[in-house]
């Protein structure tokens, strides 16, 4: 009798777990016809096209075409997230689209077990180009590029590449190896937030009227938030040397209320606001700051955006208070770096992305724009050109990225 | 409330000082904050009304967080579909709008029946209680993982959310006292109604007939049975009413605490409450003070961020990593579960199936 049950029990379970794991998560593009059958076979078939965006969009390549083939593995979630991994992804699409090649597929991970096989499903398709995305793959792409010299891999923001003197991963983060001539075939585009939050930070200062401004961090073991939030204050006080900047992380560690808790972030924000008093408010806390940007919206402050121009990507009415966002042209990084690979000039180690090469900038202000004279957009255009020249600060000398 | 002279003059009392200011930081920065620590409460406080009623029936949910996530997704899918159909400008009470009265049924309606699979698991079919717990949220997460990023990729526009109600300032302004008022009226509908929910549950668990029958059959269901009492009905029908708490706290999360609905978004809330009803020792009141108190030291480890103690304090709070701060709920938690604040006994037959004599 109990057995009975029991059973019926383990199979209701091993239902919901096989339902789980179709969920969200691998469903990289059927591979074009030529492609082994191992990625088809991995994925539930009925799922395939509907959560596959670029099965219909490729066609049949020209005559003049690239073979080069690229595949995609973004970080957790979904690839329409509105953020990195849609942006990473558009990069790689406008590049094959330039070079004529097939239209490249994805596979967005469930969780970060699944890195490495991800990664690896592309490598026994012997694709010539493997873009991963996000800090959480540097491990998983460092040891693919070590295993496979022959093939090229792009990672989006996972610098300082760290690797001991062989080459691999280095998890005591001693660093003695020289990723530059060890992995010749992988390259970390990394980007100079603190320049993007430097012109955020000006905007900011010129939409205070209270001369208290705000930004809220994800956590404080996230340089490259930290960055943000530096440059932020530089471009705010290079503005108005007396502004007073208030900064706070929402946790001190990679758990979920870092980056994957709008609720949690908003009750955090409105509390900063009431707290601080501020009348701008800076979110570098992903979708934790989502919750930061309703919590302004409704506290008839105004919201800066991050990463990508939120205006657009949150839409109405999310994006009422929105004046910019400090934007990483994640878009364009993957772009050039795959251009470069295709016209031979792959350039291995960390590459930046700043001023200088189009890697970083401050969004429109789209409907605020009322809100800014003439002497805003002069400010952030002279400041750019600093940037581009290389003559502006926009990171503390000491401890740039370390939070205080 | 001006306390600080006599905070000044109690510091100067060797070694007490630290604790005086910290006694008047306290003050400083909570009652300020009582709506914030009302609204981290909320859901926490009724996920644990959700646990307490199935266990006082018999009944281990551990899927609580599961169906608050199903809830939640549900509520934000019905709004999203179902706000370009209606043009009505929201209510200004609370931001009513058609769509969302029907997101929020629509969340409430989901969690019924996630909680009605439960009940048929773990009453009907007798399934281990906690893998059937388990089924739900892991299916709860890959079903709405799943679905959100099929329609996510559509980008819609919000589901629009329930706005907080503004009491008037005289009442919040109150000297000693505005605080309470700012923390129960300064809400949404979910986040007010929530005290409603919890007195009217204690008073139906221990005062009324139903109530009594639903302790009998979590205390000892055949005694129960023999007195004619329907056990495998009742512990269906509550079950299922502690649904309806659990979706409205899912629905608290994508359509009253923000605006949007993120994968994983319940963020273990459904497990926290139900330590918080161990800790409340399976009654509602203590479920929703035990929610309170952790949501008052979420709010300090957050407030300790934002605007640290000065003076003394601060200094001797400057040593501690600000990792300890964040786990001080949780340190707490722990603390209270080992058993200091005494023992807390669940109802004796909790979590065992019941089976007839002459289902046999």
């Amino acid at each position: 009798m109990i057995t009975r049950r029991s059973r019926l029990g383990l199979l209701a379970a091993t239902l919901a777990i096989v339902a789980s794991a179709c969920s969200g998560s691998a469903t990289p593009t059927p591979a074009p016809p030529s492609a082994a059958p191992s990625v088809a076979a991995s994925v539930a078939p009925s799922m395939a096209p509907s959560a596959a965006p670029s099965v219909a969009a490729s066609p049949s390549p020209a005559a003049s075409a690239s073979a080069l083939k690229i595949g995609v593995v973004t970080d957790i979630g979904t690839l329409n997230d509105k953020g990195f991994n849609e942006y990473s992804y558009k990069g790689a699409v406008d590049a094959a689209t330039t070079l004529g090649a097939a239209t490249p597929p994805s596979i967005v991970p469930k969780d970060a077990s699944e890195y490495k096989a991800d990664i690896q499903q592309f490598v026994d398709q012997k694709f010539d180009v493997i873009v991963t995305v996000g800090f959480n793959l540097t491990n998983d792409t460092v040891a693919a590029a070590k295993a496979n010299p022959t093939i090229h891999f792009i990672g989006v923001d996972q610098s300082p590449i760290c690797v001991d003197p062989q080459g691999n991963p280095d998890s005591t983060f001693a660093c003695k190896g020289d990723a530059k001539t060890l992995l010749p075939n992988y390259t970390s585009l990394y980007f100079a937030e603190d320049q993007a939050g430097y012109l955020a930070g000006i905007v900011a200062a010129y939409a205070s009227k209270a001369n208290i401004i705000g930004a809220i961090g994800g956590t404080t073991l996230c340089a490259s938030c930290v960055r943000y939030i530096q440059g932020y204050e530089l471009g705010a006080k290079s503005i108005k040397p007396n502004i007073v900047v208030k900064s706070s992380y929402v946790t001190h560690d990679f758990s979920a209320a870092a980056f994957n808790d709008p609720a949690g972030g908003k009750v955090f924000a409105e509390t900063f606001i009431k707290t601080n008093k501020v009348d701008v408010l800076f979110q570098v806390a992903g979708k934790t700051g989502n919750g930061v940007l309703e919590a302004a919206c409704e506290n008839n402050i105004y919201g800066i955006g991050v990463d990508v121009d939120q205006w657009l990507s949150l839409g109405a009415p999310a994006n009422a208070c929105i004046i910019t966002s400090a934007e990483k042209h994640l878009e364009s990084a993957v772009n050039q770096a795959i251009m470069a690979f295709a016209g031979g000039t792959f350039i291995s180690g960390d590459q930046l992305y700043n001023a200088a090469n189009d890697g970083i900038g401050a969004s429109p202000f789209h409907d605020k724009a009322s809100l800014f004279g003439p002497e805003v957009q002069a400010s952030l255009d002279s400041a750019l050109a600093a940037m581009k020249a290389g003559t502006l600060q926009t990171c503390p000398t000491t401890g740039c990225g370390v939070a205080p | 409330m001006d306390i600080t002279p006599l905070i000044n003059g109690l510091d100067s009392i060797p070694g007490l000082g630290l604790v005086f200011q910290a006694i008047g930081y306290l003050v400083a920065v909570l009652p300020p904050n009582s709506s914030s620590i009302m609204a981290q409460a909320t859901p926490l406080a009724l996920a644990a009304l959700c646990g307490v009623l199935c266990e006082r029936s018999g009944v281990v949910n551990i899927g609580i967080e599961g169906t608050m996530l199903a809830s939640a997704f549900t509520a934000w899918v019905v709004g999203v579909a179902l706000n370009p159909m209606f043009s009505a400008d929201p209510s200004p009470i609370f931001g009513l709008t058609i769509p969302l009265v029907l997101a929020l049924a629509a969340a409430i309606l989901v969690a019924v029946i996630v909680s009605a699979l439960h009940a048929w698991l773990s009453i009907s079919l007798r399934v281990d209680q906690i893998i059937s717990g388990t089924i739900i949220n892991i299916a709860a997460a890959g079903v709405t993982g799943y679905l959100d990023q099929l329609i996510s990729k559509s980008s819609p526009a919000g589901a629009g959310e329930f706005a907080q109600f503004t009491p008037p300032a005289a009442l919040t302004n109150l000297p000693v006292v505005g605080w309470i008022f700012a923390m129960f009226l300064d809400q949404g509908p979910i986040g007010m109604s929530v005290i409603v929910f919890i007195i009217g549950a204690q008073i139906w668990l221990f005062r009324s007939r139903w109530g009594l029958r639903t302790r009998a059959v979590g205390e000892h269901p055949r005694a129960a049975e023999t007195v004619g009492i329907d056990v495998i009905r009742l512990r269906y029908r509550n079950v299922m009413i502690a649904g309806m708490f659990a979706g409205l706290g899912g629905a608290f999360l994508s359509i009253e605490a923000t605006n949007s609905f993120q994968i994983g978004m319940t963020n273990g809330r459904g497990f926290i409450a139900l330590a918080a009803m161990i800790m409340g020792r399976w009654t509602p009141i203590g479920a929703f003070a035990s929610a309170l108190l952790f949501a008052t030291f979420l709010q300090l480890g957050q407030l300790i961020n934002i605007a640290p103690p000065g003076g003394d304090l601060g200094v001797a709070m400057s040593a501690i990593p600000a990792q300890f701060f964040d786990a001080i709920p949780y340190i707490l938690t722990i603390v209270i579960l080992a058993g200091v604040v005494g023992r807390s006994i669940p109802p004796a037959a909790d979590g065992q199936p019941y089976e007839r004599e002459s289902a046999t």
